[in-house]
């Protein structure tokens, strides 16, 4: 068996022996193997190429930028995605707009260990995916499986995009697979997760999972929900979306970042837009709360969507 | 353990309330899923209130033979804390107007609070949130419009669903099985005349529409006719009549728009002949100044154009009422239905020989009669309006040397 983070750390592994462009920058990514371990070992494996980094974000996506531009494809790891936003203006305007100016890629990968667990508190839990994705030049891959971790953080290396890599924490340890995928969907591809005819939930990383609990949870009442697996959420897969609804007629969106605008909202507002005539409800969906991510494991329980309230919501949504 | 609501369910379409007529259970009974725990009475059957699941009376809001709006709360029960998860009701519920009575150590008594709390109509439908264009029956979602924009079907085809959504509306899949279901019957296509006709009535049908009748003797029309040498159709000398009233006031034909009355500027008038499946209305132009006898031409080359179904544009449209003779079919009365530009149709029903008591003779006496008939919209006039242009126009009739 392989997890989710034993996958990501896989990838890195495989990139590292494949393309002598890659390497690894990020603080206690080298000696320590990564606050998570995600790099574990690496450092010995393949020797001056993951590299410990001082404690500046700033600091650190810079000088990645400045190594894609001398050809390099440098893998960046933030501690915890909420740190990211140290580095904001490295990733948005350098990174982002670098080939829009100067038409010289910048294949950077920025790891970002994103979302909540329990007790991590305000600063060590965001979902920062909606920040990025709204800037043009970013790819945001968002993997919800062990196997979409390994392959998409290859892909993630291969394409000439800077990538944000939202891997997270919450899937590191305990999800779980069989073996390393051999094949993958390509990136802008959303999987459907589970296949189903009265209602569509649309949804990404984490909440994949929790929205399949509710599609085996309702399927005990009678009701077949389909769940679309985004993977990446920028680029976004509309039209599998769309087809979906034109299947079912109902559309919840699930996210674990909070409510105001962000993946949610653009989903709804697509399908609002390109698909008015499938809709046979009006479009909903479910967000965390529109607070700062609360400590206590309870608080943190009722803050970001679970299988229940996503039932809860789409027997709502069923009922109209 | 959390106490959910028991809430005032929709019972039906246009139900907006309901009176408790029976509460059998008293607060701290066991009660089971789905039991009947309230019999409430609506202006069309007696129902019952079920829980949404099994747990304990806690609380009830109600007092027997008042009413209270759908989605009121009406009492609450205490449940096991996984059956309101399961439920999604396991929020707290904010239950500030119902403090507990501990004032006045004896008879609880209720608060003002109580009394008004039924009155406020929540928009939920068993306690869940509906938005407001999807509160009835009436609504359609977009899928439902672009299907059946595609099927060409419109919501008067669809009367006979019973819609299982919010509020009895007509989900897509209720539609697609409806759909399903036709295809066990013999379908055939419709003709063009037949959907035009359909849709002319469908959209007149949207107006509030009345009709008014009276006998008139039509001795002297018939007695005309007899000695005329062009010989006009009954249905024409009923046209005459018509413009020749309505020369004398329009406002009747006119049609109301917003808050305006839209006034004719000819007296044209359309008459109705029967083509196969269906009906079309040739047209005669400012018949309030064309005597009888000039119009039969016309007429008659127009019935004989409408029933080859070759009329000219000329001939077609642009007129302010028209005239039926549903007599032709041996009918006596109808209630026929004006064009949706029209606001009146003038129906004529057969000739019958009646005794009539003669003032005079001071005796019943033959007379021949035929039912007259004004179909209108009663947005532009009322009864008595109509009464006295029927009454104008039979007075016209039994003098049919003016005509």
């Amino acid at each position: 068996m392989i997890t989710y983070l034993e996958a990501i750390r896989e990838a890195q592994a495989q990139a590292l022996s494949t393309d002598p462009r890659v390497y690894i920058y990020g603080q206690d990514v080298g000696e320590f193997g990564g606050a998570f371990k995600a790099t574990k070992n690496l450092a010995q494996e393949f020797p001056g190429r993951v590299i410990d980094a001082p404690i500046s974000e700033d600091a650190i996506i810079g000088s990645a930028v400045g190594a894609a531009i001398e050809g390099m494809r440098p893998i960046v790891e933030m501690q915890f995605a909420d740190f990211s936003t140290v580095g904001f203006n490295q990733i948005v305007n350098q990174a982002a707009t670098l080939y829009w100016r100067t038409e010289v890629p910048c294949p950077i990968v920025v790891r970002l260990p994103s979302g909540g667990t329990a007790g991590s508190g305000p600063f060590h839990s965001q979902s920062m995916e909606t920040l990025y994705a709204h800037y043009p030049g970013l790819v945001v891959m968002t993997p919800a499986t062990v196997e979409d971790a390994y392959s998409m953080l290859l892909e993630a290396v291969a394409i000439d995009d800077p990538v944000i890599f939202c891997e997270h924490k919450y899937l590191y340890y305990h999800l779980k697979a069989e073996a390393l995928p051999s094949e993958a969907l390509p990136t802008g591809k959303a999987r459907i997760a589970r296949t189903g005819r009265d209602a569509t939930i649309v949804t990404y990383s984490a909440m994949v999972h929790e929205s399949l609990a509710c599609a085996a949870e309702l399927k005990s009442e009678g009701w077949e929900i389909e769940v679309i697996d985004l993977r990446s959420i920028k680029p976004l897969d509309t039209d599998t979306v769309l087809a979906s609804v034109a299947r079912t007629g109902r559309l919840l969106a699930v996210g674990e970042s909070w409510p105001w605008g962000g993946v949610t909202a653009e989903v709804v507002a697509r399908v609002a837009s390109e698909g008015f005539d499938l809709l046979d409800a009006p479009p909903m969906r479910l967000n965390a709360k529109d607070t700062p991510v609360p400590f206590h494991p309870n608080l943190w329980g009722t803050h970001r969507p679970t299988a229940r309230t996503i039932s809860a919501a789409m027997r709502n949504l069923l009922r109209l | 353990m959390p106490r959910i609501p028991i809430i005032m369910p929709q019972l039906g379409e246009s139900i907006a309330e309901a009176t408790i007529v029976t509460l059998p259970f008293k607060v701290g009974d066991p009660v089971e899923s789905d039991q009947d725990v309230i019999e409430v009475e609506t202006n069309k059957a007696t129902m019952g209130v079920t829980t949404p699941c099994k747990g304990i009376v806690a609380e009830w809001l109600v007092e027997l033979q008042q009413s209270y709006p759908v989605g009121a709360t009406l009492g609450y029960l205490e449940v096991e804390a996984e059956e309101a998860q399961r439920l999604g009701l396991d929020v707290t519920p904010s239950h500030s107007a119902h403090p507990p009575h501990e004032n006045n150590g004896g008879v609880p008594h209720s608060t003002p609070e109580t009394k008004n709390a039924p009155r406020s109509v929540e928009p939920t439908v068993r306690g869940l949130p509906v938005p407001a264009h999807a509160s009835g029956a009436s609504y359609m979602s977009p899928r439902m419009k672009a299907r059946m924009a595609e099927l060409g079907i419109h919501a008067a085809d669809m009367a006979g669903i019973a819609g299982s959504g919010a509020a009895g509306r007509v989900t897509i899949d209720d539609f697609e099985k409806f759909l399903s279901a036709l295809d066990e019957h013999k379908l055939s296509p419709a003709s063009s005349m037949r959907v035009a006709v359909a849709d002319a009535m469908r959209r007149s049908w949207t107006r509030p529409l009345a009709t008014v009748g009276m006998p008139v003797n039509i001795d002297k029309l018939l007695t005309h006719r007899r000695a005329s040498t062009v010989k006009p159709g009954p249905a024409l000398y009923a046209l005459r009549a018509l413009a020749m009233a309505l020369g004398e006031t329009s406002a009747p034909a006119g049609r109301l728009v917003g808050d305006k009355i839209v006034h004719p500027r000819a007296i044209d008038v359309g008459f109705a002949v029967e083509a196969e499946d269906g009906v079309l209305v040739p047209v005669l132009r400012n018949v309030d100044k064309t005597p009888l006898a000039e119009l039969v031409d016309r007429y008659n080359e127009l019935v004989e154009l409408a029933r080859q179904r070759r009329l000219p544009p000329s001939a077609t449209g642009g007129s302010i009422a028209t005239v039926t003779n549903f007599g032709t079919f041996g009918l006596e009365w109808a209630t026929p239905i004006p064009l949706p530009e029209q606001t009146l149709v003038l129906g004529m029903g057969a000739g019958r020989v009646v005794p009539n008591w003669d003032k005079e003779q001071k005796q019943f006496v033959p007379v021949t009669e035929a039912q007259f008939t004004l179909s209108f919209d009663h947005r532009v006039l009322d009864g008595g309006a109509a009464g006295r242009l029927l009454s104008r126009i039979a007075a016209l009739l039994e003098k049919p040397e003016v005509l």
